[in-house]
């Protein structure tokens, strides 16, 4: 996965008529949804509000790609788009085995999201542990010049022509929020459509609950990765790639990924909707 | 009580399964050169500093061991659906999965290396007879290790995922975790093992990779016996950590308190890992001391 | 501190490849359907095909948007093409012998929309981002398309949620062993991801050339085709799924073969256990 050559920056501008035009978009999807199918209504919005979630919360994942291969800058050296989906993708896992095992909505998003935070705990620990002890670097942020939770200086733990490396305490703390924030949306889109399906399939193909459950997690799963991935993908594209964590300035572009992942989110939520609408 | 007690068996299990899936994970990532750390054997000859590393772009970690993974639940699927042994099914389907991947790491290879050709590059047909099977074998362990946990998990503990989205799911997580964890290590310590130890790379040095090793011209092979130092027990680990907590929370806590149990473990789980990062983070600043001094901020 | 890509030009427009590729890939699923008219399983292979056209449109598709550096590297635009289509597909399967043309509308606005909110709203500002969104999200929800034909027989929702399980000699109609009830979607969804960004992504470089990544685009179809074959000895008769399988196998080896030979026709040097050459100055 290698960035390719500049092009000329669109850089951090928001465009206010492009996000009216979202909103309107958003607004008409809502209406589609009302008028053709009203049951869906109620899940097209928690949809719209997982995917907002995904969408916010990988702007939290620090990422450095390929300059943090190298000790070159802060963050964790892989894909956002694909890490971000690691840590949703195991908080959904988490989910699912709470909603197949009957508890409530509340405790499933919140179980999918615990998921979710717990591997990025990991993940970003063991990243600290090989940078310390493997490789004898400390960590240092390149964009602050003090860590905003524990004060600590950066600027003098920073190696001579480097923007920084390792994770920070804020970029922990931000990797582990956004894999809370990833799991639970991932979940929250996964429990709607479950229930979605699993209401209205045995009408639509005429078979029982029971024979139904496969199906119905089968494309509810498969929907939630989908969608996952799209609005991962988008809040790749706001941040062009690298982000250090919620203290990098990057982190101020979001409001632009939430009307982003809002529609698309709304988009894909609807057609799912929609197929046991007709 | 049993029931408990047979999750928490095969919680072990699959935990020990993801520590030998992830370190022979980022084993093979290594070998194969692939991911981040790859874009500097990439960037290499561009520089004027040819080599005769083997040079995988073959996506990321992430979505490749997704694809991997997936497909080798798959294919143990198909087979135990066609009433095979499942033991039999998963090995087959791991085979099948490492012939895919060991096909696309040979074409990335070629083909990133011919379009290199303006600056000299060559293909060594060598290095590909020798990494290919060599990567594959890692991957074969990574992959049926995790399509064996993800089996356990279906079938053993009641997952309601079906196997291929399982492998789908433990795949990627797989990658990420591999990927997070080992790409640092082999991207600066082995690659730019001629800089100075315990720092990062300066920018200046972008491309000058390390290509006259040890003994005589370096190849990936070595990379696989540099990865097992550290590299990739501490991927094992992560991953190994990962499979291994998630299970034995959901296995011995979702019972209890309607499910509540299970997450206030998971948040004491994350305040455990946090402190002990905080732990990592200041002991590295305590022992290891500032580049410059605390007043020059200088980059 | 990456591959530098220069603007890449030469070979066949990319509306010409395109428009073949729409038509030969919705032919080809449409041939699938014979194995309705003829009560038979045989036909199925031409979903293979189908997969092997629309990867050869959308690789293309994929070397068009990430020419202009998109900034994320190339396998994300894999994920959002089949990310997108994968919702498409499965609402387009239940129109019946629409379902083809549905799913390339339905993909296509879909991808349109995403296109424009990464354009305008992401301010991506790429000029071909639209379009190629749109290009891609169709070439997504179709190539899952001809993975479900290729490995079920058919397109439509029944087929893909039913399957059959012999029980002590009958054959009984059950949804957990079918395409959808054993999610064999996730593995066609990440076989086609990594497949349409592949060529791309392994043929990047100055010395890039056309016909070496379409050939490596028709290679990399066929061995998807190949192992989703072998998954479709589980859904469809042995008979079906062994043509499917030694046409993929033929098909594969003619395109890997050729790949090779163009690779070596494009290296600077194809050299056995040789030394690192002497470069002036390094």
């Amino acid at each position: 996965m290698s960035a390719v050559a500049a092009k000329p920056t669109a850089g951090s501008a928001m465009n206010p008529t492009a996000m009216a035009v979202g909103v309107v978009l958003l607004l008409i999807l809502l209406g589609i949804a009302y008028y053709v199918y009203p049951a869906g209504l109620i899940p097209l919005l928690l949809i719209i509000v997982g995917g907002v979630l995904i969408g916010f919360g990988v702007h939290f994942v620090p990422v450095g790609g390929a300059p943090a291969a190298m000790g070159q800058a802060p963050g964790i050296a892989t894909g956002v788009a694909m890490l971000a989906a690691g840590g949703g993708l195991a908080g959904l896992f988490g989910g699912a085995w709470a909603a197949a095992a009957g508890q409530d909505a509340l405790v499933v998003v919140i179980t999918g999201g615990i998921g979710g935070g717990l591997m990025m705990a990991i993940t970003c620990m063991m990243v600290n542990f090989v940078y310390v002890f493997g490789m004898g670097i400390p960590a240092a942020s390149g964009k602050v010049a003090k860590d905003p939770i524990t004060g600590d200086t950066q600027a003098e733990y920073k190696s001579q022509g480097t923007e920084g490396h390792g994770l920070p305490f804020i970029s922990f703390v931000g990797g582990v929020i956004g894999g809370l924030f990833a799991g639970a949306g991932g979940t929250l889109i996964y429990l709607e459509l479950l229930n979605v399906y699993q209401a209205a399939l045995p009408a639509v193909m005429g078979i029982t609950a029971a024979q139904v459950m496969p199906i119905a997690v089968s494309a509810a799963g498969m929907f939630a990765v989908g969608l996952f991935l799209v609005n991962a993908v988008l809040t790749a594209y706001n941040i062009t790639g690298t982000i250090e964590g919620p203290h990098d300035p990057k982190f101020k572009r979001w409001p632009r990924s939430v009307v982003a992942s809002a529609v698309a989110s709304a988009l894909c939520g609807l057609v799912a909707i929609l197929i046991v609408a007709m | 009580m049993e029931h408990i007690v047979f999750g928490i068996g095969i919680t072990a299990l699959t935990g020990a399964l993801a520590t030998v899936a992830g370190s022979a994970e980022d084993t093979e990532s290594n070998i194969g050169s692939q991911g981040d750390p790859n874009s500097q054997v990439q960037l290499a000859p561009q520089m004027g500093f040819l080599h005769r590393i083997f040079n995988k772009a073959v996506a990321g970690e992430p979505p490749a061991y997704g694809l991997w993974c997936a497909l080798g639940a798959g294919l143990a699927w198909a087979f135990m659906a066609m009433q095979f042994n499942a033991v039999l099914a998963i090995v087959l389907g791991s085979v099948l999965a490492v012939f895919v991947q060991g096909v696309y790491a040979t074409t990335a290879y070629v083909g990133r290396t011919a379009s290199l050709s303006k600056f000299g590059q060559p293909v060594y047909v060598d290095i590909l007879k020798s990494m290919t099977t060599v990567t594959m074998a890692h991957a074969f362990i990574a992959i049926f290790a995790t399509v064996a946990i993800c089996q356990l998990i279906n079938g053993a503990l009641g997952h309601p995922f079906p196997l291929p989205l399982l492998g789908l799911i433990w795949g990627i997580a797989l990658g990420a975790a591999g990927s997070a964890t080992g790409n640092p290590y082999y991207g600066k310590e082995r690659q730019y093992q001629n800089q100075k130890f315990g720092a990062g790379v300066p920018i200046s040095a972008s491309g000058n990779i390390v290509r006259y090793a040890e003994a005589g011209e370096r190849n990936s092979l070595d990379n696989g016996w540099f990865t097992a130092k550290i590299g990739g027990s501490a991927s094992g680990i992560c991953f190994g950590l990962i499979v291994f907590l998630e299970l034995w929370r959901t296995v011995l806590f979702e019972q209890v308190a309607a499910g509540w149990g299970a997450i206030v473990v998971g948040v004491l789980m994350i305040l455990v890992f946090t402190v002990v990062d905080r732990y990592i983070e200041v002991w590295a600043r305590k022992n290891y001391g500032p580049y410059s001094e605390i007043k020059e901020a200088s980059s | 501190m990456t591959v530098k890509v220069e603007v890449i030009e030469g070979g066949i427009p990319h509306n010409k490849i395109m428009i073949a590729g729409i038509v030969s890939t919705l032919v080809c699923l449409y041939l699938t359907y014979l194995n309705v008219l003829t009560s038979t399983e045989m036909f199925s292979f031409f979903g293979g095909l189908a997969v092997v056209a629309a990867l050869l449109w959308g690789s293309h598709t994929i070397k068009v948007l990430c020419s202009y550096g998109i900034g994320t590297g190339v396998p994300s635009a894999g994920m959002i093409a089949f990310g997108s289509g994968v919702i498409a597909m499965l609402l387009a399967t239940k129109f019946g012998i629409l379902a083809p043309i549905v799913a390339a509308v339905l993909a296509a606005v879909i991808g349109f929309i995403l296109g424009y909110v990464s354009n305008n709203i992401l301010n991506m500002k790429i000029p071909t981002m639209v379009q190629s969104l749109t290009e891609m999200a169709v070439v997504g929800a179709l190539t899952l398309m001809g993975f479900a034909a290729l490995m079920t027989g058919g397109f439509t929702f029944a087929g893909l949620t039913t399957g059959h399980v012999t029980s002590l000699g009958m054959v009984l109609l059950t949804h957990q062993q079918s395409f959808l009830g054993g999610c064999l979607i996730a593995v066609a969804f990440l076989l086609g991801a990594i497949a349409i960004q592949h060529p791309f992504n392994a043929c990047l470089g100055p010395g890039w050339k056309q016909d070496r990544m379409l050939m490596l685009t028709a290679e990399c179809g066929f061995l998807s085709m190949l192992v989703a074959a072998v998954m479709s000895f589980a859904l469809i008769s042995t008979g079906s799924a062994i043509i499917s399988l030694v046409i993929a196998i033929i098909g594969w080896a003619y395109t890997y073969k050729e790949y090779m030979v163009m690779s070596k026709r494009d290296a600077a040097a194809w050299l056995d256990a040789k030394p690192i050459p002497d470069v002036e100055g390094h």
